[in-house]
């Protein structure tokens, strides 16, 4: 090969190349090229010159056949068998480099015929090329053979490189699909025993071996362990990773971790805590000892499973006291730490108390509820109350307290930090975090006390007592709530009103007041009914039973909080969802655009924005930039190579864990829910305006090696979302999302859904005229009902698999449901034959339970349509999700019943003997579906038309304001406790007293809510 | 309380204490991956008890190509940290302190002369942490930035070139007292 190229440019040619041929091939003048070629072939018997003049006549305009000459050409080199001239392979790489996967498969072709080159040339320096060109192209099964060649090859130099890029490829191409599963048993064995021979000569260096053929480096012995786990036994990794050469402590001698990582991550799994308790015991005393830097291992990790280990030994009490002598010894040490170590240290503190068996820690028979667990709690906020991390540090531990020690703690012990600190600014911040607190108990069952749940034979709405206030309570317990929302309030008053704090707050890492507007926000949420997405079954569209003015008040006080704290990333995250579940999605657009999610992080975080957003407002996607743009461009710039993103980087670097981790992650890349996500929103939406898609869903480049097998992978990033609640209930997210999250059914059942519509919406091109109209109608037929079968088969595995699990909103299980019956009734009638006197009722009973699903969605269409109160208009904004999925389902229907109808009179104007038409039953049955869904979608257009002549009505905006923030809203509900929410509401009034902030709040929710409804009206309701 | 560890690709995936913060920029996947192809250990991050990441760093091992070697301004081995970032609920712990030593530590293991890193000449706070673990100013890099963190009216900002000797560099050759007088162009770093 003259010279290596780039992989699109064009390639050198060789140098004995004329001059002329050289210049017109570099100036891309393909008619001279392939003239000159032709003529030097003729006259030097080069074949050389023939493969330029193929090469020149494949980049001529229009040369379709000339392009096959090409594939014809890589074919004749495969099954010659003769070793091929790398430079000829280089022009057809080339030339083909546009039909790779329809046309040619790399592994197929030229991937071998490169491994037949590096076999023949094995110590060429172009050898390492054709390498990586087949790993740019991931063919593993040619990338194994070269580097087992190279490694051949180079036995005897001290190159180490060529020895564990083969075992790497050995080991990829033995996870990998492209491996048989004979195969898969045969490398497996090969590279567990390479590696077994190389960690025996580290232990064991033999004489007689002429090269260097260990393990040396931190990244090759973690390679051996990788293998070793997945290939090995049990009792080899165990055996190995205590060897005091290529054990995980020997490696942190080094300063390696990596090991000491994996290895516990292996252990726990495998419940070998003695293991795990020795392993840390002996990492951490290596600090102690000097043997490595104090706190290099000092992490929650290590000593979490320390006090796991200890808590499972035989003997407790004696791991225990090695765990707290090691302690003790750190505590002795911390004095020269980092504030990031002190406050770890302190943390194993606590996290040893809580492992330690009840009967180990000495008891306060005097109080007993002031346990050494609540002491422990106690000493560590006395000393980190003020770091931000503080509430995150002690929740779990606080979450686990019995009643007793809760009480204790919230009553005994923190009244007494308080009341000993002289700082104004520190006792505001530690009564913030008293409120948090506050609102966690709140979250834990243990506060709670049974009651009688019936009484004189009726059901109680409250079946517990509240052990804190003593008042009947549901989970959470409501008077705590609003208690929750006075005693902030206060504190947040307290600091507005102090000018002195209020000038303290810039120089403090958070405003306290984010905090205290979080507690009041969340409190009032769950007052007016916010709850958790139930695990079992559909869930409920979660703004239907609640206390929307309460909600209301909620979303105000936030914003008023926003408004004040812009740059507070949780506050607004958390608000984003909140106005996607009030159905003012431009508002929480503008809310979310500032967050600059972008590039990589998408993947992760732009669900929280964008799943389900064409349900919720489809004008979105109209205007300037395609909404989905920047993730489309994510992954296709991603995604664009087979191969994972700078994997030679990691080969030609030695970064052998990077190379199976790069590997693992680009897999779950093109697997992930999120961009199945970004197809199927953005498909809908075209859908919606009857934009006109380029492609088929499933053809987008984006979707390639997505089926019906494929697990998709969820990894939305919750983590940033404010979570006061407790781990003894849901996280704050299922709260706060608009039905359950990302997962692979609900996105497999959109896709299928989606290429079903594409079947629907399916027309040949108008200059299409067959020569034989027949036969091809007969093989169209037999193909659309193969092919709907299919999609038919897969929609209802994947509904059986949602069954008693909450993936799916009931509005998406009823249009999924509609879906997979409308393509089982396609497949029905194109199946019955027009003669058939008694016709299976298969399809009357389809098109019932069709009919049924879409008379009990029409229910959703509840907009009064007179005289409607603002709490009935606000409820029906809230509701756009599920109108959205009535749409879609009579959009399904009616289209479905109109393909049928279509094909029925095509075979009709085609047969006009008829015998090819369909049933009778099934013409009437289709029309009769396409009448009801005719008459749904002008119901659905009605509702929204109402919904904008409502919004438009004058005074509507100081109608809405005046419910939802009038006295008498809140206590409507609950007659028992309306002082109390006369309370809370006040509170909240005294937070967000600027009236004028709640008119513009007002103002730009109606705005948003006009907005969302203006887009539903250029929606097609046909 | 937090983990110091290696990264891995999954952290991309929990990256947003880090990276919804308007300060710290988020980079096209290639970047982080091409970091964790070449330098696995010189990319560390902390992380929560959740598994979030709330602090990171990411580095790098070279010398200025062989072309550049007779230039005044040719690099010999060295540690570059490209980015480092804590989360704000993070910060005030020492933690971007921890993975700086961190970088430090795999510096002086491949025996690096130098550390450096670029920091915008405005960004006082980020000057006086770097000052505080013994770097210094070794260069201004003239209109490095094409923007002005603090000053809209301007199109650009110049860098400081900062330095930390590593063991190697016994007798101090490769940092200067008074760094901040030399002044280069753009060009003239690579």
């Amino acid at each position: 090969m003259s010279s290596y190229y780039s992989r699109y440019g064009r390639p050198a040619l060789k140098n004995s190349v004329d001059m002329q041929l050289q210049t017109a091939f570099s100036d891309g003048n393909w008619n001279t090229v392939a003239r000159l070629a032709d003529k030097r072939a003729k006259a030097l018997k080069d074949p050389y010159y023939e493969a330029i003049k193929i090469t020149a006549e494949s980049q001529l305009d229009g040369a379709a056949e000339k392009c096959a000459a090409v594939l014809i050409a890589i074919d004749d080199l495969v099954r010659q068998k003769a070793v091929p001239d790398l430079d000829t392979l280089e022009l057809y790489e080339w030339a083909s480099h546009d039909f790779l996967s329809q046309d040619l498969n790399y592994a197929e072709a030229l991937g071998p015929l490169r491994a037949r080159w590096v076999k023949a040339n094995p110590k060429s320096p172009l050898a390492q090329q054709c390498l990586q060109t087949c790993l740019e192209h991931w063919d593993l099964v040619s990338a194994q053979q070269i580097a087992a060649t190279l490694d051949k090859a180079n036995v005897n130099s001290n190159d180490r490189r060529y020895m564990f890029w083969g075992i790497t490829l050995t080991y990829l191409l033995s996870v990998s699909h492209q491996c048989t599963e004979a195969s898969r048993r045969v490398y497996s064995l090969l590279v567990l025993k390479q590696l077994e021979r190389a960690a025996d000569l580290t232990e064991n260096p033999s004489a007689t071996e002429s090269t260097d053929r260990r393990l040396a480096t931190e990244e090759e012995i973690c390679l051996y362990y990788r293998v070793l786990l997945a290939y090995g036994t049990k009792a080899d990794f165990l055996s190995r990773i205590q060897s005091s050469q290529l054990g995980a402590i020997a490696e942190l001698k080094k300063g390696h971790k990596l090991l000491l990582w994996e290895s516990l991550t292996a252990l726990e799994s495998w419940g070998e805590w003695d293991l795990v308790f020795t392993l840390c015991r002996d990492a951490l005393n290596l600090g102690i000892e000097g043997l490595t830097p104090p706190f290099l291992v000092c992490d929650l990790l290590v000593w979490g499973r320390f006090s796991v280990a200890a808590s499972k030994a035989k003997d407790p009490e004696a791991a225990f006291g090695e765990v707290q002598a090691i302690l003790n010894k750190f505590i002795s040490l911390t004095a020269s730490a980092s504030e990031m170590y002190k406050k770890n240290i302190s943390v194993a503190l606590l996290e040893t108390t809580f492992r330690t068996p009840t009967l180990l820690l000495s008891p306060n028979p005097g109080h007993k509820g002031l346990t050494p667990r609540v002491i422990q709690i106690g000493l560590f906020l006395d000393k980190y109350f003020d770091k931000l991390s503080a509430f995150d540090d002690v929740k779990c531990y606080v979450a686990q307290l019995s009643f007793e020690e809760a009480r204790a703690f919230m009553e005994d012990i923190f009244p007494k930090i308080l009341d000993e600190q002289p700082d104004e600014l520190k006792k505001v911040i530690l009564k913030t975090l008293e409120c948090r607190l506050r609102y966690l108990l709140t979250t834990c069952p243990q506060t709670l006390s049974h009651h009688r749940s019936v009484v004189d034979g009726q059901e109680q709405e409250k079946p517990y007592r509240c052990r804190f206030c003593s008042q009947l309570a549901d989970l959470p317990c409501e008077h705590c709530l609003r208690k929750s929302v006075v005693t902030a309030t206060a504190t947040y008053k307290q600091i507005s009103a102090d000018s002195a704090l209020a000038e303290a707050i810039p120089r403090l890492d958070k405003d306290p007041r984010i905090d205290l507007a979080l507690v009041m926000g969340l409190s009032l949420l769950k007052l007016a009914g916010l709850r958790a997405k139930d695990n079992t079954g559909p869930a409920r569209q979660s703004l239907r039973d609640i206390q929307l003015d309460l909600w209301l008040q909620a979303l105000l006080l936030l914003d008023t909080q926003l408004k004040l704290t812009p740059s507070d990333v949780g506050l607004r995250l958390l608000l984003v969802q909140l106005y996607l579940q009030a159905g003012c999605a431009s508002y929480a657009y503008q809310l979310w655009k500032p967050m600059d999610v972008k590039r990589t992080i998408q993947d992760a975080l732009s669900p929280l924005f964008f799943d389900r957003i064409s349900s919720l407002s489809p004008g979105l996607f109209q205007g300037g930039r395609p909404l989905m743009e920047p993730l489309r461009s994510y992954y296709a710039s991603s995604l664009r190579d087979k191969c994972p993103m700078r994997v030679w980087d990691a080969f030609s670097s030695g970064s052998y864990t990077s190379i199976i981790d790069m590997s693992i992650y680009d897999s779950k890349l093109r697997k992930s829910c999120t961009l199945v996500m970004t197809l199927v929103e953005e498909r809908r939406a075209m859908r919606s305006f009857a934009w006109k898609a380029e492609s088929d869903i499933d053809d987008q480049s984006l979707a390639e090696g997505i089926t019906d097998e494929t697990v998709l992978v969820n990894k939305t990033d919750y983590g940033s979302f404010p979570n006061l609640e407790s781990l003894h209930g849901p996280p704050i997210q299922d709260f706060l999302i608009l039905g359950p999250g990302l997962s692979n059914e609900r996105l497999q059942l959109g896709f299928l859904s989606e290429q079903y519509h594409d079947v629907l919406a399916f027309k040949p091109p108008k200059d299409y005229k067959p020569a034989k109209p027949n036969d091809v109608a007969i093989r169209d037929r037999s193909y659309i009902a193969e092919r709907v079968a299919d999609l038919s088969n897969s929609l209802t595995d994947f509904l059986h698999r949602t069954a008693n699990l909450s993936l799916l909103t009931s509005a998406e299980l009823v249009y999924y449901t509609v879906v997979s019956l409308l393509s089982a009734s396609v497949v029905t009638s194109l199946s019955i034959p027009r003669a058939d006197p008694a016709p299976p009722k298969t399809l009357s009973m389809t098109t019932s339970s069709v009919r049924t699903a879409l008379a009990g969605l029409r229910s959703e269409l509840t907009s009064p349509r007179v005289n409607p109160t603002t709490s009935q208009t606000c409820k029906a904004l809230t509701n756009m999700h599920n109108v959205a999925y009535v749409r879609e389902t009579a959009v399904a229907v009616k289209h479905t019943a109109a393909f049928v109808l279509a094909f029925h009179d095509k075979e009709m104007a085609r047969d006009r003997r008829g015998k090819s038409a369909l049933h009778k039953d099934v013409v009437a049955e289709m029309k009769a579906l396409e009448a009801v869904a005719t008459k749904t979608l002008a119901e659905t257009k009605a509702h929204v038309q109402k919904l904008k002549e409502q919004l438009g009505e004058a005074g509507w905006l100081d109608r809405m304001l005046e419910w939802a923030y009038s006295d008498e809203s809140s206590s409507s509900s609950s007659s028992s406790s309306s002082s109390q929410d006369d309370e809370a509401l006040q509170a909240v009034k005294s937070v967000v007293s600027d009236s004028a902030h709640a008119e513009e709040w007002g103002g730009k929710l109606l705005e948003s809510w006009r907005e969302g409804v203006k887009g539903w009206g250029m929606v097609r309701m046909e | 309380m937090a983990n110091f560890r290696r990264f891995q690709p999954d952290d991309l995936n929990k990256l947003s204490k880090c990276n919804l913060d308007p300060l710290t920029e988020t980079y096209e996947l290639g970047f982080y991956l091409q970091y964790y192809a070449k330098w696995p250990s010189l990319f560390q991050v902390a992380e929560d008890q959740h598994g979030n990441i709330i602090g990171y760093i990411m580095g790098k091992l070279e010398s200025s190509p062989d072309v550049y070697r007779f230039s005044e301004h040719y690099l010999p081995w060295h540690a570059h940290i490209t980015a480092v970032t804590v989360a704000p609920e993070a910060r005030r712990l020492g933690i971007g302190k921890l993975l700086t030593e961190q970088i430090e530590t795999a510096a002086d293991a491949n025996s690096a002369w130098f550390v450096d890193l670029f920091v915008r000449s405005t960004n006082y706070k980020a000057i006086a942490f770097y000052k505080s673990m013994g770097y210094s100013v070794f260069r201004v890099v003239k209109d490095y930035y094409g923007d002005h963190s603090s000053d809209p009216s301007q199109s650009s900002e110049d860098a400081y070139d900062m330095r930390k000797p590593m063991e190697r560099d016994v007798k101090k050759e490769h940092i200067r007292a008074d760094g901040d007088k030399y002044e280069v162009d753009p060009s003239d770093v690579w």
